[in-house]
């Protein structure tokens, strides 16, 4: 899952920064409106979080030419007021969710779970693909009951893979999804973790969830 | 009661007393004119009498051969009586001769003193009389009397008629004009109680309503302009206030979202000392910033309700400028900007040092924050006939023209400002506006996006100084 946090508040943003870092999340900071519409529009993310109050470019401005461009990723706006108006304003501008500064860094990563859920129609969260079941709120992962611990990275890449199960997923997807654009995308770490999730979710079962698509890329889907 | 009745029970009372007069009056008038009119007829038909008896015939005549001979004397209204020395009736015209009416002492009297009486008599079962007695003297001697009389009937039918005129006319006369009174109060009202209307609409929060009377000049026009007036200038102070709580709020809200942020986020996990020592690093800065704006927010709340104790002593700006610029000139040193002198005049104000110190220091203070390394930040002071001019010039990232007239508003930072440098609160130079104020000075600015600025402190000298 890959985020772009669109803050100017340069301390703000990074703590929202090393917070998604935590659970696995691909991060981009951008400062500044005019840039983050750029951004948003040409970048690939699951989820935007957009501080209203902006240098460059007023924050619902940047809202309303996302959507302009059919760019349907999720919005979560921030406003440091806590007026209605103004959340009002956001929500009808396109925003997805909103949360009033200061917040709880629970409820931010909460609210971004949530957002990431209604992009592929589940309803309780948790995924789950033939036995292979993973639980976004707590990153558990377990394959037939049997708990699988996983770093940081695996996780973020089984995520990925899981929330779209049965699809062909291209290597540029998965590196523009799971990690954030300071990534050099030449190397074959890609293929290195996959091996490891493999070692991790495939190895010594039977049926083998995750699988090569030559000349393409790889696939997670039930057997 | 509400002032409509009050108006119209004013009006009514004072109107209805002036036509209690005018009846009063006017009946008095009218009742003394015919009875002087009814006495003045009797007198001319007595003295004719008299005339005839004097100089044609004997004292003593039948009636009949008298009226006869003087048909004017037989008017019908009026009777005469002749009588004797004696009081005894002598002569008496036909419409009298059943009825004796005799001569009252007093009348007698009179007669023999050669006097004139006019009386009034009432007697049961008749109409009141108007009576004259005239004495006919005869070398010296009372020889007749000759009494003319008349009905006062119709003098008091015409008075009775007027009362009863009156008294039905004038209450019609006040009930209408209490009704039209009531009415036009209303009218005059009207406006008024518009007025009153408005003002609850105001008073339950829209201040953007207004009084919608016609413009007029005259008291409830300009009543309602003055009102008009008042409201806009609430209205501006209510949007001032509100902006300002809003953007106090935040930016407040800025450092608690961090050290919030930052707490929440080290408490996830088990974390380093040096995370945690990062961690407490951070929210400190974060507890500066928010003194930093409580104290200046303090300081402008307790200007404002005007609590600021300012001295008025003399003060050697030449000598606060020097002071100054050896204090500012370690602000720079770590990025290499110069803060130097320029020409600097002797000069002397009147006013507090601390406030003009701390004003001085945060021009210079902003003029290094906002330059670029290696700028250079001279300060001069020059005296321009009754006033001091001091100014703090940067070759920094300036103010474009049109965020200019908003760098003295309250928590405004151009965006400029923002990207330039993080820390700053907003309302330094709210701050130096005010204390420049207090002096009776002004500051002024020239700058240009991208070039630099020059901030020109203009105070009043000290009249002791010239």
């Amino acid at each position: 899952m890959r985020v772009l946090v669109i803050e100017d508040e340069a301390k703000v943003a990074s703590f929202i920064r090393r917070a998604l870092e935590e659970e696995s999340y691909a991060v981009d900071v951008c400062d500044d409106g005019a840039k983050g519409l750029d951004l948003g529009q040409n970048g690939s993310y699951d989820l935007i979080i957009l501080d209203l109050m902006l240098p460059g470019l007023p924050g619902i401005e940047v809202l309303k030419g996302l959507r302009k461009e059919k760019v349907q990723t999720p919005v979560l706006i921030l406003t440091a007021r806590s007026q209605v108006e103004q959340k009002v304003r956001g929500l009808d501008a396109g925003a997805d969710d909103y949360l009033t500064k200061p917040f709880a860094i629970e409820e931010l990563l909460a609210r971004a779970r949530a957002l990431f859920r209604r992009g592929v129609g589940e309803v309780t969260g948790i995924l789950q693909v033939d036995d292979l079941v993973l639980n976004p709120a707590t990153r558990e992962v377990t394959r037939g009951g049997q708990r699988i611990e996983l770093t940081a990275k695996e996780y973020a890449l089984l995520e990925y893979l899981m929330r779209h199960a049965g699809r062909v997923l291209t290597r540029p997807m998965i590196v523009e999804h799971v990690w954030n654009m300071d990534f050099d995308s030449f190397t074959n770490v890609i293929d290195v973790y996959v091996n490891y999730l493999r070692n991790k979710i495939d190895r010594g079962r039977e049926r083998k969830l995750i699988q090569t698509v030559r000349g393409s890329g790889y696939v997670l889907r039930a057997v | 009661m509400a002032l409509r009745a009050r108006l119209t029970v004013w009006y009514g009372t004072a109107l209805a007393l002036i036509l209690i007069v005018f009846a009063t009056v006017l009946y008095a008038v009218l009742a003394r004119g015919l009875k002087d009119q009814v006495d003045q007829s009797l007198q001319q038909a007595a003295l004719a009498a008299v005339h005839a008896l004097e100089n044609r015939f004997g004292p003593f005549l039948p009636f009949e051969d008298f009226s006869a001979q003087f048909p004017e004397l037989a008017v019908v209204d009026k009777f005469f009586q002749i009588f004797s020395p004696t009081g005894n009736i002598t002569i008496a015209s036909a419409n009298i001769k059943t009825r004796e009416i005799p001569l009252s002492p007093t009348a007698l009297e009179a007669a023999f003193q050669g006097k004139t009486t006019y009386e009034s008599a009432r007697f049961p079962g008749e109409p009141p009389l108007r009576l004259v007695s005239v004495p006919i003297i005869y070398n010296g001697t009372l020889v007749n009397i000759v009494r003319v009389g008349t009905s006062l009937q119709p003098v008091e039918e015409t008075l009775q008629r007027l009362l009863l005129v009156l008294a039905v006319t004038l209450p019609i006369a006040l009930l209408a004009a209490l009704a039209g009174g009531w009415f036009l109060a209303g009218r005059a009202l009207r406006p008024v109680e518009d007025i009153t209307q408005a003002a609850q609409r105001i008073s339950g929060g829209d201040l953007t309503q207004r009084l919608h009377v016609s413009p007029s000049s005259d008291e409830i026009g300009r009543l309602a302009a003055t009102f008009n007036e008042m409201i806009a200038r609430l209205e501006t102070s209510f949007r001032q206030v509100r902006q300002f709580s809003t953007d106090a709020s935040h930016e407040l809200r800025t450092p608690l979202t961090v050290m919030k942020g930052e707490t929440e986020l080290a408490l996830r996990r088990p974390r380093s000392a040096e995370d945690y020592r990062l961690v407490l690093e951070s929210n400190l800065e974060e507890i500066d910033r928010m003194t930093r704006i409580v104290d200046e927010l303090l300081f402008l709340s307790r200007a404002d309700l005007g609590e600021v104790k300012m001295e008025s002593l003399p003060i050697r700006l030449d000598v606060l400028v020097e002071d100054i610029q050896r204090q500012a000139a370690l602000l720079g040193q770590d990025q290499g900007i110069q803060v130097t002198l320029g020409p600097v005049e002797p000069a002397t104000i009147r006013g507090d040092e601390l406030r003009i110190r701390e004003l001085l220091l945060n021009l210079v203070a902003n003029a290094v924050k906002y330059s670029r390394p290696g700028g250079k930040v001279p300060i001069s002071l020059v005296s321009e006939g009754n006033s001091a001019r001091l100014r703090v010039t940067d070759d920094g990232i300036g103010i474009a023209p049109e965020e200019q007239p908003h760098i003295f508003d309250r928590f405004f930072r151009t965006p400029a400002a923002r990207a330039h440098a993080k820390e700053g609160t907003g309302l330094g130079l709210s701050i130096c506006k005010w204390i420049a104020d207090a002096h009776h000075g002004r500051i002024e600015v020239q700058s240009a996006a991208g070039v630099g600025s020059q901030f020109t402190v203009i105070l009043p000298l000290s009249t002791a100084s010239n």
